[in-house]
């Protein structure tokens, strides 16, 4: 990205705050809201009922979920490859696909995985892809949602262009809701970290309901999702 | 083509609206489909405590940034240009088109891709940027059906071919875009995919809007369900997000507030399908990735709210929840306010941006139900707002002579008892020549518009206040 | 307890058995009911069309007439709705604007008063007929009052009640609404009666003046066979 630039501000700031019928302020801090209902949202649940949450909220959206542990993972990740297609495929470039064993699968069955250096090649084969598969960074109970801290490796084409998008999620990724991913990721602002470019929470397949309110499945995005939820992890 | 929909007169576009069966049908389809999915996802939903918790969440966090609106735009715009984004504040449509435009030439841009964005519908971007030879193809389904069509607008912020049906889509799809298959929605979106895919891949330019920008780390937040934002966001080198200057939070903490409001206000979900964070790229670039990102700022009109009682007004997040329950808008639709901005939340915005002497009707275009109020998930006073726009059209002359003169009388009226007296006395004797079986089917003077379509009671032969004097003294005498 | 019957203008004009008959109820349950004379209309028509001026006139006129009262009781949600406006009316005003929040204070819908004030729930009324009833907006939504019509109707004998579908919708009235926006108006007040025709029921029955006069008007204008009743008309009723 080139160096950064702005234009006009000074006069529009200004303007803003002679509406506002004052000076411009240079310090504010934001209030302790008197209102934050979204922290007693599933408090008191137990990881094995926010799991079941997940995976219930993930089927009403017309997920797959599919359970699984550590050791069965890889074949029921080759599962998903025969159900939804199988080759072409596309992974991101993410180690925790060989933390969990998934090299070799991934290899056997030629799942292309994202390479920074290839450049729009790997565009072309996530287009081409039935499949992409990927991991969930946090994953939200409240909705079936997964979320996803994406950058130039963990790419977000993974998710979005091939017709499946195939989301690895670890049980003790679940959280609540939203509110915990962007707590965290307030904290980590306050800490002077750099958040990830791309941050994308993900609800089952793209769909509209634009005609008549007819809700279609797969819009511009997958047409099919899963989930894969490994219970001991 | 900016705000204004059509030429017509108020009351002419009221008629069109009228004569339109299907599309009126659809508005009251829509309206009831919705409810049902809204209340579920809001009030009905026990898992997120108690909704008006939540409204009021969505309030603090709305003002609190409108009040401090030039110091979270300020911080918005240093982390946005810290990562290598360039921020334009733009005061005028014009202007915002302006910048653009000369971002269009300086890449020699020939097409663009924009995810559905009303802000960008307001400053009239596509017109601006097929004037440099870059055309704006639009990829939000609805969008892409309107644009088909050449010229239609949307009727609803949320879903803006509410008005059109599958046959007239499949229709234009058919004549404009070479479709030939059914009118099937599944059909006809399959074809829009289809069509669009490599419409994304190849375009020079990205557009969005923003739903929040998030002033901590000068993000722009995106909430879609076709996934389309991530496309416009993702292929093309440039990206343009262009954004109304309130529409902001502080920090993610309230992204997520805000997000919660808009998807469950919006359409009853949970959450959308997709929610987009977008913020310029440090480091070594991604290839899905935009290498030069802009963020252009809207006033448009906007600040004129500020410092006043319309000042909520710019807390508005664009769900149309408000629309949603409208019972004028469910017998009128989108395209008779006259303005892209539409409903309750239109009559009270659009006089803001557009002025009174193009707007100054719409407020009264609402019975004042305040189910609009009620709905709202930042708990605007809507139908308040409408009551203060009209008395400003009042007060600045616009209203009509013979309607100010009666409500000069009301007021002497009205604070004179005794010239009311003599009117309760005398009304049974006045509107007698008038009365036929007990009621009054076509009234004299003011009386006329009442009696066009429904019966005007006949005044009581009796004199209450005399009853309850009788009454009373009949009281004592049992005593 | 003693109490001000602010019977409304459309009240005393066209609605005076609705007017008589919440004066009966009242007595029977003991209150002590003065007709402060001063009173004209609330002032609505004026400050919904935006004569905020015209509209003070009106506001200062009650305000003055029932001051002293202890409870103010209208049979109108509307109305008293109104009357919760009047300290908005005067914000620059401080004399005003105390006066007139001690007026809102005091003020209550007629149902309201009854249950929520009173305590009671079964008038012992008798109505025999098939109806149904309309929620009037401002009543649901400026009052916040949904539930006191429900719970005195439903201790009607022999009224049967059925739901109304969209019964949150507005009927159309909006006072000038009606006659500004005739076209608009007509289209929701005419979807308000085949609602109403649909439940079956022989009697609609409302607890506001200017719905009434609108969906009655329209009804009788179309000759359909409903009968438009206010709620005290069946609260008083013992056959």
């Amino acid at each position: 990205m080139s160096k950064g630039t702005i234009h006009n501000r000074d006069k529009f700031l200004s303007h803003i705050a002679d509406r506002l019928g004052r000076e411009r302020k240079t310090d504010v801090s934001r209030p302790d809201w008197e209102y934050q209902p979204q922290w007693a949202v599933y408090q008191e649940k137990t990881s094995d009922e926010l799991c079941a949450l997940f995976n219930e909220n993930s089927e009403e959206k017309g997920t797959l979920v599919l359970e699984t542990t550590m050791d069965q993972l890889a074949e029921t990740v080759e599962y998903v490859m025969k159900t939804y297609g199988g080759s072409p495929m596309v992974a991101t470039d993410d180690g925790r696909f060989a933390e969990f064993g998934l090299t070799d699968v991934f290899d056997e069955n030629d799942v292309h995985i994202w390479d920074a250096e290839l450049g729009e090649r790997n565009i072309e084969k996530a287009k081409q892809a039935n499949i992409g598969f990927l991991f969930s960074d946090v994953s939200l109970a409240e909705s079936g949602t997964i979320a996803q801290f994406n950058d130039r490796n963990i790419a977000r084409s993974v998710s979005l262009l091939p017709t499946t998008y195939a989301a690895i999620i670890p049980r003790s990724t679940i959280v609540p809701r939203m509110t915990q991913v962007t707590a965290r990721i307030h904290k980590q602002v306050e800490e002077g970290e750099n958040i990830s470019p791309y941050i994308n929470f993900i609800t089952g397949p793209s769909n509209s309901a634009d005609i008549e309110m007819n809700m279609v499945v797969g819009v511009h995005g997958p047409v099919k999702a899963v989930h894969i939820v490994i219970l001991d992890a | 083509m900016a705000m204004k929909i059509g030429e017509k007169p108020f009351f002419d576009r009221v008629d069109d609206a009228l004569d339109d069966t299907f599309m009126r049908q659809s508005m009251a389809n829509a309206q009831d489909g919705l409810r049902g999915k809204k209340i579920a996802a809001t009030e009905g939903d026990e898992a997120i405590g108690d909704w008006e918790d939540w409204r009021s969440a969505g309030e603090e966090i709305r003002r609190h940034t409108l009040e401090n609106l030039d110091y979270y735009l300020e911080q918005l715009s240093e982390n946005f240009a810290k990562r290598g984004g360039h921020v334009f504040f733009a005061e005028t449509a014009e202007e915002a088109n302006a910048y653009i435009q000369q971002v269009a030439k300086k890449k020699n841009a020939k097409n663009a891709t924009k995810a559905k964005s009303m802000v960008t519908e307001e400053i009239g971007l596509n017109e601006a940027l097929a004037d440099v030879g870059c055309q704006v193809h639009e990829t939000d389904l609805a969008e892409y059906i309107l644009q088909a069509e050449e010229g239609d607008r949307p009727s609803h912020i949320v879903v803006p071919s509410l008005h059109k049906n599958k046959s007239q889509i499949r229709d234009t799809l058919k004549e404009k875009a070479g479709y030939s298959g059914t009118d099937q929605p599944e059909e006809l979106t399959a074809f829009a995919r289809s069509q669009l895919r490599d419409v994304f891949m190849n375009a020079d330019i990205g557009i969005t809007g923003c739903n929040f920008g998030v002033a901590e780390t000068g993000s722009v937040s995106l909430v879609t369900n076709e996934g389309n934002a991530n496309m416009v966001t993702s292929y093309p080198e440039t990206q343009i997000s262009v954004m109304g200057m309130e529409r902001l939070v502080p920090t993610w903490e309230d992204l997520d507030v805000m997000v919660n409001l808009l998807s469950r206000s919006a359409v009853g979900q949970k959450i959308t399908t997709y929610v987009t964070n977008v913020t310029p790229e440090v480091g070594p670039q991604s290839v899905d990735g935009p290498k030069d990102f802009h963020l252009v700022i809207v006033d448009g009109g906007r600040s004129k709210a500020l410092g006043t009682e319309f000042q909520s007004a710019l807390h508005c997040i664009r769900c149309a929840a408000c629309v949603n329950v409208c019972p004028v808008y469910r017998h009128i639709g989108g395209h008779a306010y006259g303005s892209i901005y539409q409903g309750p939340i239109g009559a009270v915005l659009s006089p803001i941006l557009g002025g009174y002497e193009e707007y100054g009707e719409l407020p009264y275009a609402s019975s004042l139900c305040a189910a609009c109020t009620e709905a709202c998930p930042v708990k605007i006073p809507l139908h308040e707002q409408l009551i203060r726009h009209r008395q400003i059209y009042v007060e600045e002359g616009y209203a009509d002579k013979s309607e100010q003169a009666a409500m000069t009388a009301f007021g002497i009226g009205a604070s004179t008892p005794s010239l009311f007296k003599i009117a309760t006395k005398g009304a049974p004797t006045f509107a007698k020549p008038f009365v036929q079986e007990g009621s009054i089917s076509n009234g004299p003077g003011p009386m006329k518009l009442w009696t066009k379509i429904r019966e005007f009671p006949a005044p009581g032969k009796e004199n209450f206040r005399k009853w309850f004097k009788e009454h009373k003294k009949g009281d004592s005498r049992n005593e | 307890m003693k109490i001000s019957l602010f019977v409304t203008c459309l009240g005393e004009l066209f609605y005076q058995e609705a007017a008589k008959d919440m004066v009966e109820v009242l007595e029977r349950l003991g209150c002590e009911i003065d007709f402060p004379r001063g009173q004209i209309c609330c002032g609505q028509p004026a400050y919904n069309s935006g004569y905020r001026k015209d509209a003070q006139k009106a506001a200062k006129q009650m305000i003055s007439a029932f001051e002293s009262s202890e409870y103010i009781v209208t049979p109108s949600g509307s109305c008293a709705g109104m009357f919760k406006e009047y300290p908005g009316l005067f914000q620059d005003d401080a004399t005003w604007h105390e006066k007139a929040q001690k007026v809102a204070d005091k003020t209550y819908e007629f149902t309201q008063f009854i249950v929520n004030v009173l305590g009671v729930e079964d008038l012992g009324a008798v109505y025999h007929a098939k109806a149904t009833y309309h929620t009037s907006c401002h009543m649901m939504r400026l009052l916040k009052e949904t539930e006191s019509p429900f719970k005195l109707l439903n201790n009607v004998e022999g009224l049967e009640l059925l739901p109304l579908e969209n019964s949150y919708d507005c009927c159309g009235f909006g006072g000038t609404f009606a006659v500004k926006m005739v076209p608009i108006s007509e289209q929701m007040v005419d979807e308000k009666v085949r609602h109403v025709e649909e439940t079956g029921a022989d009697v609609l029955i409302t607890a506001d003046g200017g719905c009434l006069m609108n969906i009655k008007g329209r009804i009788d204008r179309k000759g359909k066979p409903i009968a438009v009743k206010h709620i005290a008309q069946i609260l008083n009723s013992r056959s």
